[in-house]
């Protein structure tokens, strides 16, 4: 069974294919594997010869007012095609504007247009793999202005229109709505338990900037109320796959371990409730 | 009506500067720090790219003058696509130019070899041609066959001795000397890692000779007059020994 997963690492190449963990799986970014060859495909092969795994994109640029980049369709179809994830995921995000590619996931106003736009590149990209994927919901770190639809009622309609999943990162919930100024317990309570196909649970860290806001540095342990929006969520939902997010100060392989183990311990805890 | 783009265009202005472009999605003085988060996080994400792609550079300049210099770089040449680990294409030459770059006048030609290292690394998967592929096979029929390169090949050939100080540095050498020696640096990927050699002038030319198609008794014959004092049939030895060779190519008429 699919139980709780890491974000796999090229440093724990070996501790992945050593770990004897029940029920783990793995998630690495596609953007990493875009290569004609080279090792770390075939580091990916033999850890997906052992475990489970799942691509999360984070350069499709879903929102921006453009089709998705054809190239960039046909790789990910090819790693699709040899490493076959259980999922396949990406961002309610832009990132590529007229040709240049900024390597972080921006925002736009949720207007009806942009939703129109969304679900068309969404069903591009579900035809070009020829299956379903799952959309994220971002960090968000600016009070624009000019949104139609809340970002819960925008996904949902993604959801009605196209047929996707919902990947739902509870840190970026809780960061969003600290930065924001909303409550982060209404977002995830109405979010359509159906939808929802993956969890993410990540760290964050104060602005060194000095502001107020925080940020998904995905560079910290999981913080404590994101635990307990975890539990809320999976409570209502029931459980589903869960994966650890780490990117920066990356430490030993066990220590994620221990985060992931605690995942899985509370969707165990969830198992024997239901029971 | 592109609202959208609208949007995307005034984001963009905005984070190279111009705030007052999302003033008809942000209020007059909101938002400055989360631009600022956005501006961080793409300058951190091209900066950490760079630094990845171009080790050796980043250790003969140090941490502040790279970073520096790759935030500049991400500015003016930002990435084309979503696939890092191929950024910084243009980064050695731009490091030619670069005006603070000038009294580092080695610097551009060990970027351009951190570049061939990457491309070396992330090349086609092939096998390369082995010894015993070639024992059946008749003398004149060998001279006459052309060798393939296999897809990790980079060379690069040099007027100094730059391929030696990249190697030192790339093995964290202290002390580093530049010759005046020509050389050519080698490099191709074995076994899932990429391996270099510094070559002379008779083995750049059997390369290139090999690149552009010659068969093999020609490709000897630019080896012999780039330096007549190389014994071609341990130079073949060694390139077949690395690897260089994915494939024969017999005359077929």
């Amino acid at each position: 069974m699919i139980t709780a997963g890491l974000g796999l690492k090229p440093q724990h190449y070996d501790d992945a294919l050593a770990s004897d963990a029940v029920g783990l799986w793995f998630e690495v970014h596609p953007e990493n594997y875009m290569s004609a060859g080279g090792p770390r495909l075939t580091a990916l092969e033999k850890v997906r010869e052992r475990r489970p795994l799942s691509l999360h994109g984070v350069g499709l640029s879903l929102a921006a007012d453009a089709d998705p980049d054809r190239e960039h369709l046909a790789a990910l179809r090819r790693l699709v095609d040899r490493f076959e994830p259980f999922v396949v995921s990406e961002h309610l995000a832009w990132s590529t504007h007229r040709g240049a590619h900024q390597p972080d996931l921006l925002p736009f106003p949720r207007t009806k247009a942009a939703l129109a736009r969304i679900a068309a590149n969404i069903g591009r990209m579900q035809d070009a793999l020829g299956r379903q994927m799952l959309v994220e919901n971002p960090s968000l770190y600016l009070p624009l202005t000019g949104h139609d639809l809340d970002e819960v009622e925008f996904l949902k309609a993604l959801v009605a229109k196209t047929g996707c999943g919902l990947l739902v990162d509870v840190n970026n919930v809780f960061v969003s709505a600290s930065n924001l100024g909303y409550a982060p317990e209404a977002y995830l309570d109405a979010i359509p338990a159906g939808a929802i196909g993956e969890i993410h649970l990540a760290g964050h860290g104060a602005d060194e900037g000095g502001s107020d806001l925080l940020i998904d540095t995905h560079g910290a342990p999981i913080a404590e109320p994101v635990w307990a929006l975890y539990r809320r969520l999976i409570r209502r939902v029931g459980p589903r796959p869960t994966l650890i997010e780490r990117d920066d100060d990356i430490p030993a392989f066990d220590i994620l371990i221990a985060e992931r183990d605690r995942a899985a311990a509370e969707l165990a805890a969830l198992e024997v409730q239901h029971a | 009506m592109p609202e959208l783009l609208d949007f995307q265009d005034a984001f963009v202005a905005a984070l190279a500067g111009a705030p007052s472009a999302l003033s008809p999605w942000l209020a007059p003085g909101e938002g400055e720090a989360g631009l600022a988060v956005y501006r961080n996080t793409i300058a951190k994400g091209c900066v950490d790219a760079l630094a990845a792609n171009f080790p050796t550079v980043l250790s003969m300049v140090g941490e502040d003058w790279f970073r520096a210099a790759a935030a500049l770089f991400a500015r003016e040449a930002p990435p084309a696509n979503a696939a890092l680990l191929d950024y910084g294409e243009h980064f050695p030459a731009w490091l030619d130019r670069f005006p603070p770059a000038l009294d580092l006048p080695y610097l551009a030609g060990i970027a351009h070899l951190d570049r061939l290292w990457t491309e070396a690394l992330f090349a086609a998967e092939a096998p390369a041609l082995i010894a015993e592929a070639l024992s059946a096979l008749a003398p004149e029929a060998l001279a006459r066959a052309r060798l393939a390169l296999h897809p990790s090949v980079r060379f690069a050939a040099f007027e100094a001795g730059l391929p030696s100080l990249w190697v030192a540095a790339r093995d964290g050498a202290e002390d580093l000397d530049l010759s005046e020696t020509s050389e050519t640096l080698l490099l191709v990927r074995r076994d899932g890692s990429v391996r270099s050699r510094v070559i002379g002038a008779a083995e750049t030319e059997f390369l290139r000779a090999c690149r552009a198609g010659q068969t093999s008794a020609e490709a000897a014959e630019r080896a012999a007059l780039a330096d007549p004092d190389v014994p071609l049939a341990p130079l073949f030895a060694a390139l077949l020994a690395d690897g260089v060779f994915g494939g024969l190519i017999l005359e077929t008429d």
